[in-house]
């Protein structure tokens, strides 16, 4: 094992580390966005907004996320007539497919809380919108902190696969070292223990999150 | 205050409600009573729309109540009081109580304090009002739900079992601030099995049983005298 080249190979990769932070972080931002309108989405009342959420959750979790990044980098440009730039094809594919969990995690959450809390506001003559925003969904948002750290997690590691269309993030500084250094062992063995320090640190923050919530809502 | 005409409820093809009339006078405490499943909680959740009637009329304070009304502005004059409270947890007992007054009545958030803290001294809870729900007791919880509901300065106050998932000892905690209500005039609408406060506070008793009313009577009347052979059997049961 050669550590020289570990210790000359840690600046780039940890910018690819960086950018791999950026992605998942922007990547899990929108999928919370898009999630939480889907997953009410899928509770409505009204066909014309569950089917469609429900098409998109089924798509997106039935697919790999590997094809879904070749359809945005690859054949959406064809349909477009522009190409798509890595970085923008990375996102968008990796928030697409990250709302479709997160949705899943916002339906079951919204679902998980007691109907009497819903009749509760509807009697005080909350109506829907007011009932779901200030009664429902911030019971269910600290409800489910440990499922969206689980997602963060996954899309952090996910979000190697972009690796694929050129996007130099982490896993694609590693491969791009490999070709001028051949230090296969050193290097992918190096890449694997920064996820890993990654994944680690998002673990501890979502425990520490989850306290300080669920300390708050019963002190 | 309440009139209701031959309301009937379905569920999935089972009738629960089988045409109920009903009349309900200002300041009048009516007190239903009956055998589990037998309507008595989805009558009055129809009152306020948390059941949908599958046919029938209501009227509350000359408002006809269809589908087609604004639900929220009539639900916003009828208080209701749940079996298990239904506090919202993730808020202090101060904003349980703020939080309709400010969103529906559009009050400002000093003027809703300051009418949320008069209820709980009403209610003797004044010193819990940053507390949170979950570090009440039961009674205490209760009384926090009947201060959040009259914070609307509801016309009716509906009660669905209010003391039924207390322990026994917080039972007349509850039962005196509703005793209060009473007599401070609220109209009043409480399903309970507590028959001391029928007897005590209500002007009109009803059994409902199987869907419909089968006895309306005067507290006095339904406890010594029961007309009704099934009303004469649920009695026996449970005094």
């Amino acid at each position: 094992m050669d550590f020289d080249l570990i210790l000359n190979s840690l600046p780039l990769l940890g910018i690819g580390a960086l950018v791999t932070i950026e992605i998942t972080a922007v990547a899990v931002t929108c999928g919370v966005l898009i999630g939480l309108f889907v997953g009410i989405a899928e509770l409505s009342r009204y066909k014309a907004l569950r089917l469609p959420a429900k098409v998109y959750v089924d798509f997106i979790r039935g697919t790999p996320l590997l094809v879904q990044i070749f359809i945005i980098y690859f054949a959406l440009p064809t349909v477009l007539g522009m190409r798509i730039e890595p970085f923008i094809a990375a996102v968008t594919a990796c928030s697409i497919n990250s709302g479709a969990y997160v949705a899943e995690i916002f339906r079951s959450g919204i679902q998980s809380i007691d109907k009497g809390q819903t009749e509760a506001g509807r009697s005080l003559g909350l109506t829907w919108s007011q009932t779901m925003r200030d009664i429902i969904i911030p019971q269910a948002f600290r409800r489910i902190i440990p499922q969206l750290g689980n997602e963060f997690i996954a899309m952090l590691k996910d979000s190697s696969l972009v690796s694929v269309i050129g996007f130099e993030e982490l896993t694609r500084k590693g491969q791009l070292i490999i070709a001028s250094t051949y230090g296969s062992l050193e290097i992918w063995t190096a890449v694997a223990v920064i996820y890993l320090v990654m994944t680690l640190s998002i673990s501890q923050l979502v425990a520490f999150l989850e306290k300080k919530f669920n300390g708050k809502k019963v002190k | 205050m309440i009139e209701i005409k031959n309301l009937h409820k379905s569920f999935g093809g089972h009738e629960i409600l089988k045409g109920i009339d009903l009349s309900v006078d200002k300041s009048e405490v009516v007190v239903v009573i009956g055998p589990s499943g037998s309507g008595k909680s989805t009558l009055l959740r129809c009152v306020n729309y948390l059941e949908v009637p599958t046919s029938g009329t209501i009227v509350i304070d000359d408002v006809v109540i269809t589908p087609k009304v604004n639900i929220n502005t009539i639900r916003a004059e009828v208080g209701m009081v749940f079996q298990h409270f239904n506090l919202f947890p993730h808020m202090s007992v101060i904003d349980n109580i703020t939080l309709a007054p400010i969103k529906v009545r559009k009050k400002s958030v000093a003027e809703a304090k300051k009418e949320a803290m008069e209820l709980l001294d009403r209610v003797g809870l004044a010193e819990k009002a940053n507390a949170y729900p979950e570090q009440l007791s039961g009674g205490q919880q209760q009384r926090v739900a009947i201060a959040r509901a009259l914070a609307m300065k509801p016309k009716v106050m509906l009660f669905d079992e209010p003391t039924s998932a207390l322990d026994p000892e917080m039972v007349n905690e509850v039962l005196d601030v509703m005793r209060d209500l009473a007599e401070s005039g609220m109209t009043m609408m409480c399903v309970t099995h507590e028959m001391g406060f029928a007897k005590q506070v209500a002007d009109v008793v009803l059994f409902v049983d199987d869907g419909k009313i089968l006895e309306k009577a005067s507290p006095d009347e339904i406890f010594t005298h029961p007309k009704n052979k099934r009303t004469q059997e649920f009695l026996s049961k449970i005094l």
